[in-house]
């Protein structure tokens, strides 16, 4: 009942609604609306403002930004998820192990994360995608490597902290195994740190694909991703901000959302960051 | 001492994986330096002579340690797309970017502070909720999204700032800073949004320490209270978030540089990975790399000057 | 950052000594004198060396900088510049230029033979990596008789080689010695001096007084290098530039429509067309080829991509040439037509899929990709697009020939050996679609040797003629380029050079 009031509160009902309202869209969309609809041009209703023939209004081709914003959705949340989860396949183990074995390997793994984490990772980002070629596939890659340090630092120092836990101390001296420690004692100490910062840098691969796709380096057209329909509406700003402001809407309300939301599992899973 | 000298030791090997790093990555680059070099006028024969004569058939090792021999003793080699030194484009690029990264870091703190105060003051209240929104709002949009909502408002239909372009602060320092303030604006935005919610954070904490008790007891005001007392214990982590911000700063200049057309470093970077300008790219990457090791190296090495310990005695 | 592949050339070959007269433009004085003009550049300029930078962005600025030995008149004819006269042997194999007496470079020194041929050496030697080192690849020696004289003597007959020369990247004369600081500090005998350049800020130019053709109006010349078009626009607006070029296409009407704004725009220049790769199996068939042309409807792709911005065409020449073949019509869009080829040719629905390559340097080449997706869709033919940056582009269809499908466009190459040749012949340098037809090989080799004016341009008509029967490329139109003024800047006639692509500013004045 506690948790559950927890997640009530003004935040957290925002929140979850906004986050299920992003996930409903990304799933029924392209089950409801034909795919063609994100690319079907009208040449003779280009840049139109909204009207009843085009709820969000049209594209400098005449696309209608209703439909694309709808099934640019699925495109965004999808390399959001697959980037944040590649980023988590590499950084959790990588942190467990530094984290709990300390001493040298921790040592070596970490001055490595560390100097990863002076390059921006928006410049790692893109110049893996230079690397790779853009395209759908490598835009999750790119995305999902350079947030790898930032979570297997955070990771290695949760680690740190349950390793040296009394309990964990007296585990390992009553014989059990490391690797039965480390799936049996850390990994599920230290999972709300992770759901908490997974869900927040979900929010930042969100952003992170828009600013790729702004550069040209992240989803390829005519394929409708938000962060390609608002590179697309730049020149056109002045003249039909709706192009810029309906994909930018979409990519906020989704970020707010998983923010708040990540906010509000942090109060709930995370104790200690209510001071 | 010891500390300075170990952390200075420490800071070399970064710098050195640094270096290995950016690189391993150009040389990964698909097309290479002759292929730039020639442009429409490549073909295979050319190419290999090129490259030949470039040194890149060279081992690698060999190669890398030229560049860092070229980088130590001041020739960072000519940059292929503007044939010029890159020594002096570097710096002067790095004034420009220089001045909107503290721009946006002023703007950014003087937003965050009050209002990361203010919730902490009113934690758990109306006023707490409204400031967490309002920061929130802040990262949750692209802050490329914040520049073109900013270059709609202010620049076309107020007219109150130029939507783009650059000047030396040497030549005007007023205009200087009107070019620089749209973009350090909207990468202050999406900054504030952190700086917000550990200045929050890091006031909770404070404000419900023994000291802060025995200040409100002794009956100063409120006002000194939060302020002096307990603001000047909080500045010290949130210092220090603001240093690991500067990662997320220059990365975020690449796409606002651009944006704005202020050619400062992150127009420079884009430039370099665009065409392939493999010398400057190394050039740029690897001095992005080091000024964000050494604004946390020295937000460390300054952390005392900010610690309430110290203050308090 | 954009870079556009650029040359000019001239195929006019005279047998008679030509007298530098100077067209009435350049006659004409200046009504105000002095004053700043800042021009709202499209693009960053690179490498200022004019003998290395192959971009037009750069050569828009080196075009003041700089004079040639010859150059051209607003129809094409070549006209000497740097040179007072020259006489072109019988035989085509030798060409003798006498000097202008009393040419000053912007360092104080005279002009002499010894400063051409070094200038010419320069461009011959492979260190120096000329784009326009295949202009002299015929040429034996340089001799220097005496100070202003200067005797070019060919190995070979080159028909082409005086216009290829009127090329300014070609032609122009650098004081001897200054190779090397070239790239930041150019230098030469062109009517304004470099004064200096902010990488990705600005160029500023100055007045050059001792200029051989009188100083220019204009006091000094400031060019933004301002990449935003919107950016650009708005400049314009507020008063901020007096000119700027390249105006958004589907903002041209808006500004035609400002009483305190002119606009220029024309067709000739620049001619884009669709790629089709020989390596690509399908391609290989004539049939595929036609299909495709025919999914194409170019009038609706030029609105969609261009705002209508230009005029649709099926040859590549240059409009205003004697060789351009008028005849040509492009094939109308017939989808029902090219599904029966496409079956003809063994693919039904579905079985063809096609990789289109479009660099985001030409962000419109991206659009138009869009657009065809959908056309070829309906032809029952899949279609990606994969976005790359022109270094990537470069790489992987220039150079690699790795592609199927892609677009490019061609600025202001209007000498017809350098067009073809290049372009058509199976080993000319820009043939990246790996086109190997023997009757092209046979024309354009044919041309090179036809001394004839009027023969030579039937030749290349009917290389045109097969290129279109054949479908090797599908042109889809020329492109306008534009600019835009204040009512305060004249002399906008003389501001566009022959070649379409480029801006003198000699004779632009600022009235006050």
């Amino acid at each position: 009942m506690n948790i559950l009031r927890k997640f009530l509160n003004f935040k957290g009902i925002i929140g979850i609604t906004l986050v299920l309202c992003v996930i409903l869209i990304a799933v029924l969309a392209p089950l409801i609306i034909p795919p063609e609809f994100a690319t079907r041009m009208d040449m003779r209703a280009r840049l139109s403002p909204p009207n009843m023939a085009h709820w969000m209004g049209t594209d400098q081709l005449g696309r209608d930004l209703f439909y694309r914003v709808m099934l640019g959705a699925r495109t965004s949340i999808n390399i959001a998820t697959s980037a944040v989860l590649m980023s988590l396949v590499i950084g959790l183990p990588l942190g467990l192990i530094s984290g709990y074995f300390g001493g040298r390997t921790d040592n070596v793994l970490m001055r490595l994360v560390d100097t990863l984490l002076s390059f921006p990772a928006l410049l790692l980002a893109l110049t893996i995608s230079a690397v790779l070629g853009p395209n759908l596939q490598n835009t999750i890659i790119a995305i999902g490597i350079a947030f790898t340090p930032y979570l297997a630092r955070l990771i290695r120092g949760e680690a740190l902290r349950v390793a040296q836990m009394p309990y964990v101390e007296a585990a390992r001296s009553s014989g059990a195994t490391n690797s039965r420690l480390i799936i049996g004692h850390v990994l599920p100490n230290i999972m709300p740190v992770v759901i908490v910062q997974s869900t927040i840098s979900l929010a930042f691969a969100i952003l992170a694909e828009a600013g790729l796709s702004f550069l040209g380096l992240g989803t390829q057209p005519p394929e409708a991703s938000w962060g390609l329909m608002i590179q697309a509406s730049r020149d056109y700003l002045d003249r039909a901000p709706w192009t810029a402001l309906v994909p930018g809407t979409a990519v906020a309300l989704t970020v707010l959302g998983l923010n708040m939301f990540g906010d509000v599992l942090r109060d709930v899973l995370d104790p200690r960051s209510q001071s | 001492m010891a500390y300075f000298i170990q952390r200075l030791l420490s800071m070399a090997v970064t710098l050195f994986l640094i270096s290995i790093i950016t690189f391993t990555v150009t040389n990964i680059l698909p097309g290479d330096v002759a292929m730039m070099i020639m442009g429409t006028q490549s073909n295979p024969a050319a190419l290999a002579n090129l490259r030949e004569s470039l040194g890149l058939n060279d081992p690698l090792i060999y190669q890398y340690g030229r560049w860092i021999f070229g980088m130590l003793t001041g020739d960072w080699g000519n940059s292929l797309l503007f044939k010029q030194p890159i020594g002096p484009i570097l710096l002067q690029k790095m004034t420009a970017s220089a001045l909107i990264v503290l721009l946006s870091m002023t703007i950014a703190l003087t937003l965050a502070i009050p209002l990361g105060v203010w919730s902490a003051v009113y934690k758990n209240r109306w006023q707490d909720t409204a400031g967490s929104s309002v920061s929130i709002l802040g990262v949750s949009l692209p802050d490329f999204f914040w520049g073109i909502m900013l270059i709609l408002l202010f620049a076309r239909a107020l007219g109150w700032f130029p939507s783009s372009g650059f000047v030396h602060p040497n030549e005007d320092f007023l205009l200087a800073l009107k070019h620089a303030f749209l973009p350090s604006l909207a990468l202050g935005l999406g900054l504030m949004a952190h700086l917000t919610r550990m200045t929050r954070a890091t006031m909770t904490g404070i404000l419900s320490q023994e000291f802060i008790r025995v200040a409100r007891a002794k009956g100063l005001a409120e006002k000194t209270v939060i302020w002096q007392y307990g603001l000047a214990n909080a500045i010290g982590p949130v210092m220090t978030v603001a240093g690991l911000q500067m990662g997320y700063l220059f990365g975020s200049i690449i796409v606002m540089e651009s944006l704005f057309n202020y050619t400062g470093m992150g127009w420079l970077t884009y430039q370099a990975l665009l065409n392939r300008d493999m010398p400057l790219i190394q050039a740029t990457v690897f001095i992005i790399a080091a000024v964000v090791m050494l604004v946390n190296l020295l937000v460390d090495l300054l952390y005392p000057i900010f610690d309430p310990r110290i203050e308090l005695k | 950052m954009k870079s556009k592949i650029i040359h000019n050339a001239i195929s006019a070959l005279g047998a008679t000594v030509i007298l530098g007269l100077l067209s009435p433009a350049w006659a004409a004085s200046c009504p105000v004198k002095g004053g700043t003009l800042i021009w709202g550049h499209s693009e960053t300029t690179q490498n200022l060396y004019t003998h290395q930078t192959g971009t037009i962005s750069t050569m828009r600025i080196l075009q003041n900088i700089h004079d040639g030995l010859v150059t051209t008149d607003k129809n094409l004819n070549i006209i000497p510049e740097l040179a007072e006269s020259y006489v072109v042997s019988k035989d085509g194999m030798s060409y003798t230029f006498k000097l202008r007496d009393g040419v000053k470079f912007h360092d104080g020194s005279d002009m002499t033979s010894a400063d051409v041929k070094y200038s010419f050496e320069k461009v011959m030697d492979p260190d120096t990596g000329a784009v326009n080192k295949p202009v002299f690849n015929s040429v034996g020696s340089i001799e220097t008789p005496d100070n202003l004289t200067v005797i070019i003597k060919m190995d070979k007959i080159n028909a082409p080689f005086l216009g290829r020369l009127a090329a300014l990247g070609a032609g122009a004369i650098i004081p001897e010695g200054s190779a090397e600081t070239q790239g930041t500090m150019p230098v030469g005998a062109g009517p304004f001096k470099f004064v200096r350049r902010e990488i990705g800020n600005e160029v500023e130019l100055e007045r050059f007084d001792d200029y051989w053709n009188g100083p220019a109006c204009i006091e000094r010349l400031i060019a933004r290098e301002v990449t935003e078009p919107t950016v650009r626009l708005t400049g314009l607006r507020t008063g901020e530039m007096h000119l700027i070029n390249d105006i958004p296409a589907d903002r041209i009407d808006e500004i035609k429509a400002d009483k305190n704004l002119e606009v220029l725009s024309w067709s000739h220049g620049v001619f884009d067309f669709v790629n089709l790769n020989y390596k690509f199996e399908p391609f290989q068939d004539q049939r595929v080829r036609l299909a495709v042309d025919y999914i194409i409807d170019k009038e609706v792709l030029l609105q969609g991509a261009l705002w209508g911005q230009g005029k649709t065409a099926a040859s590549p020449g240059f409009s205003s040439s004697a060789s351009y073949n008028k005849d040509l019509t492009q094939r109308p869009q017939d989808i029902a037509k090219a599904k029966a080829l496409l079956k003809e040719a063994g693919y039904g629905p579905g079985d063809l899929k096609v990789v289109f390559k479009a660099t985001t340097n030409y962000p419109y080449h991206v659009e138009a990709a869009q657009i065809l997706v959908e056309w070829f869709r309906e032809a029952g033919v899949e279609l990606t697009i994969e976005q790359l940056t022109w270094a990537d582009w470069l790489g992987q269809v220039w150079v690699d020939k790795d592609f199927q499908m892609s677009m490019m466009n061609f600025n202001s190459i209007w000498e017809e050996d350098f067009l073809y040749y290049s372009l058509y012949n199976s080993t000319g340098g820009f043939n990246y679609r790996g086109i190997n037809d023997p009757v092209i090989d046979e024309l354009t080799e044919k041309a090179r040797v036809t001394i004839d004016d009027a023969a030579r341009a039937d030749i290349y008509k009917e290389v045109q003629q097969r290129v279109f029967d054949k479908v090797h490329d599908i042109v889809v139109w020329h492109r306008n380029s534009s600019f835009g003024a204040q009512k305060s800047v004249g002399g906008l006639d003389t501001l566009v050079n022959a070649d379409g692509a480029t801006y003198h500013f000699h004779k632009v004045w600022l009235k006050e």
